[in-house]
């Protein structure tokens, strides 16, 4: 007995010491993990779904590397190994290529795309309208569309998963894998192991939003779980001049302002789960930025003559029709705009849509030396405003478009009162001059954009310099309409600023800008634009927020901890946060009109809303476990057979081999005597 | 539990009870006692007194079984091939309802 345990002992030290020396998992050895791959998924409207999922487990298929179309109506002809991904530029992936896909999908489980360092001269994959179903009655959709290189491929329902690889060593891993096994004697494929990749990016949510709603709010279900979620983030909003007066404890709300809006979105998006988004949004973004730190320093303080606001408006989610403005315009409507305090409360005007005397927004902006101003219904107060524009930047040519709105937030208000005056400032004429419109590729070098880092040499001709401009005329424009002759219009705008505006959104988020408003450490990888779903906030409203609150606050005083515990009365945020961007360390006590707004559909708030109604916007996206891209050898069929018959017949040996040892028991085993038997049997 | 070294009258009880606990919407209790007693109540040789009542209630229970498995069945095919155009109503019957599917 002793020996006995002493041997189990030593086998346990023994196997200890194996499973120590070699820690590899067999999954380990058997496959290679693609890193840094992004998804296409799915998301759901009232009616629709789109994007894309693998099946259950992941999709399988055979690596086919294509350099260029023939590779891969190659493989879509003469495949025999079962189905097939394959690797593709994004030069090819256009509406013809995409089309021959989705025909041969019971070839096709799935797509690999990769930038190919290849100069791409267009990439859009939004619709040639877009939001087209949320735009006001009376404006139309130029011939050839708004974006004339759009695919729609964004609103497709693919039946194959794809993944996007940035990283060209990725690539050329899954290449090399296929020059080795699979490209020499093609039409013997099907009888050798083959390198196969498996993408994973099971869906949850199907069909459309109210379906995979009451899925995810079922009570009787057994296996509660969210299969889509609401896109949805925050709306970031802020005023010129203070919403109320009189001192700090007696304060009364100015309940007669007129406001002006000055717009611009805040959100893009792509096929793929990464955005760039350098024209759209960001230089409409950066623009209002700078305009509302001009307008901040060239306006004098608020007195009783002056009776009208400026309402800064940053909309989320206005990619997805319109989330942000909608909702703002539902809040309005229901009198919960700025906050849901009761109407004619003594604390807070409510701002209504009836208070709105001018809708001014930014749309894309692009390096050139005109700026189209778009105008739906044409009235004198516009036409005098746009006059405005012109004297005080005889140099810019802006050119007034009649009876036209492109797609902007500006629908949205048009849609719910047609005598809403607005203007949408934008770059082109009837097509957009943006390549890359809601892409991953609308990135630095779509804007011509290059950092500067503080230098004198931010030329008029840059990109920075033609958005300071416009920033210019806005805010000179802006400043004359409100307060008359009292503005001091020698304020121009600092392009170093502008410069790091940029290079905030789109390099570096630990740039000298947020520094200068916050403390905290963000990722090094550019913060991303997409809205996401309702329940993940983004940090981007937080920092845009903190950031227009930065130039159009009004400073108090040296920083000190009782900055931010000072009277709060619904309005006012105080902030320490540095005086120069120059000098970081030196603080001062902000107090900034600038708050953040729900940007989530009304459709998901509205109890009993009806879907089929189209009045809001109604976008979900699905919920999933792990997303994934991983390559393993597969092996043949007739190898795959053998291993299936050789554990069939072993499991079928072992079942008659017990049988005979069963029926044979008393032969083979001494059985103990027994002396009675039971006296009932 | 062994049929054949039980007496005849219980095993008349019990194939009774079997039959009667079946109509609590309980289908297999009914398709256990066809098959569990199939060999008494056809096969079993010399014939006894009970055997004709036990062939009685194994019959019974065999169709009622039989119908349950055939509406059983229709109803788990209808109910598969239709329970995506059905929509809300579906998914209202439903305990589980498959992820990923419309």
């Amino acid at each position: 007995m002793l020996i006995k345990n002493f041997y189990v002992v030593f086998l346990i030290f023994i196997s200890l010491y194996i499973v120590h020396c070699n820690a590899d998992r067999i999954k380990d050895t058997m496959y290679m993990t693609i890193t840094g791959s992004v998804a296409c998924y799915r998301r759901m409207n009232a009616t629709h779904q789109i994007g894309c999922s693998s099946k259950r487990g992941g999709s399988v298929g055979i690596i086919h590397y294509c350099d260029t179309e023939t590779d891969l109506d190659f493989v879509l002809h003469n495949g025999t190994a079962g189905e097939y991904i394959p690797i593709l530029p994004t030069k090819l992936f256009k509406t013809s290529v995409a089309n021959k896909l989705f025909k041969n999908k019971d070839k096709i489980s799935g797509l690999i795309l990769h930038p190919n360092n290849e100069e791409l001269s267009h990439f859009t994959h939004d619709t040639q309208c877009p939001n087209a179903l949320f735009s006001s009655n009376q404006s139309t959709c130029p011939e050839g569309g708004w974006n004339n290189f759009g695919t729609g491929l964004l609103y497709a329902d693919i039946p194959f998963p794809i993944f996007y690889v940035e990283d060209e060593n990725q690539i050329k891993q899954m290449k090399n894998c296929f020059l080795k096994y699979n490209k020499d004697a093609f039409a013997k494929q099907s009888d050798r192991s083959l390198c196969a990749l498996e993408l994973k990016s099971f869906m949850y949510g199907t069909t459309n939003t109210p379906t995979c709603q009451r899925r995810s709010n079922m009570v009787t279900n057994l296996n509660p779980i969210k299969v889509c979620d609401p896109l949805g983030d925050s709306n970031v909003w802020g005023t010129l001049f203070p919403l109320e007066k009189g001192p700090e404890n007696n304060s009364q709300p100015i309940k007669n302002f007129k406001y002006i809006i000055l717009s611009a979105r805040l959100d893009t998006t792509s096929l793929f789960e990464k955005t760039s988004g350098a024209e759209s949004p960001i230089t409409g973004l950066v623009c209002l930025l700078t305009a509302a730190k001009l307008l901040k320093e060239m306006s004098p303080k608020w007195n009783p003559n002056i009776t009208t606001n400026v309402l800064f408006v940053l909309f989320n989610g206005e990619t997805y029709d319109y989330i942000g403005s909608q909702r703002l315009l539902y809040d309005m409507e229901r009198g919960e705009f700025p906050t849901t305090l009761s109407i004619n409360n003594d604390i807070l005007p409510s701002i209504h849509l009836d208070n709105i005397t001018l809708f001014i927004e930014l749309s894309q902006l692009s390096l050139g030396n005109q700026i189209y101003t778009h105008v739906l219904n044409n009235t004198p107060d516009l036409n005098n405003f746009i006059g405005k524009f012109r004297d005080y930047n005889p140099e810019m040519n802006v050119i007034l478009v009649p009876n036209s709105l492109p797609p902007s937030s500006l629908h949205t208000f048009i849609r719910a009162n047609n005598t809403v005056q607005g203007m949408v400032l934008a770059d082109h004429q009837y097509e957009y001059r943006n390549p890359f419109y809601n892409s991953i590729y609308d990135n630095v070098s779509n804007i011509d954009y290059q950092y500067q880092n503080g230098s004198d040499k931010i030329g008029s001709d840059s990109i920075q310099g033609y958005v300071g401009n416009i920033a210019l005329m806005l805010a000179r424009s802006l400043c004359e309409q409100i307060a008359g002759n009292f503005c001091n219009q020698s304020t121009v705008p600092d392009l170093n600023l502008v410069d790091e505006l940029f290079h905030c959104y789109l390099e570096d988020p630990n740039c000298k800008v947020h520094k200068a408003v916050q403390k905290g450490t963000l990722p090094k990888s550019p913060l991303s634009l997409y809205v996401g779903v309702e329940n993940v906030r983004n940090f981007l409203p937080n920092i845009v927020a903190l950031t227009l609150a930065w130039f159009t606050g009004e400073r108090l005083g040296p920083s000190s901890s009782n900055c931010t515990i000072q009277h709060r009365n619904h309005i006012y945020r105080y902030y320490n946060m540095s005086t120069d961007i120059d000098n970081l360390e030196k603080m001062s006590c902000y107090q900034a009109t600038v708050n953040l707004s729900e940007a989530v559909s009304p459709a998901f708030i509205i109890d009993g809303y009806d879907w089929s109604s189209n009045k809001y916007s109604s976008w979900s996206e699905s919920s999933w476990n792990e997303m994934g891209v991983r390559m393993f050898l597969k092996p043949s069929k007739i190898h795959e057979r053998i291993t299936l018959a050789v554990g069939s017949i072993t499991m079928i040996l072992s079942c008659i081999i017990v049988y005979f040892i069963h029926s044979r028991s008393h032969i083979l085993f001494d059985y103990p005597d027994i002396d009675s038997v039971p006296t009932n049997c | 539990m062994d049929l054949g070294k039980i007496p005849n009258d219980k095993k008349l009880n019990l194939c009774k009870m079997y039959f009667r606990v079946g109509f609590a919407f309980l289908p297999f209790a009914w398709a256990v006692n066809a098959i569990w007693f199939f060999n008494e109540a056809f096969r079993k040789q010399p014939p006894y007194e009970e055997q004709k009542q036990i062939r009685k209630y194994v019959i019974c229970s065999a169709i009622g079984a039989l119908i349950w498995g055939i509406v059983l069945t229709s109803w788990v095919v209808v109910f598969q091939i239709k329970r995506s155009s059905w929509g809300e109503f579906a998914d209202s019957i439903s305990f589980i309802i498959p992820l990923g599917e419309p």
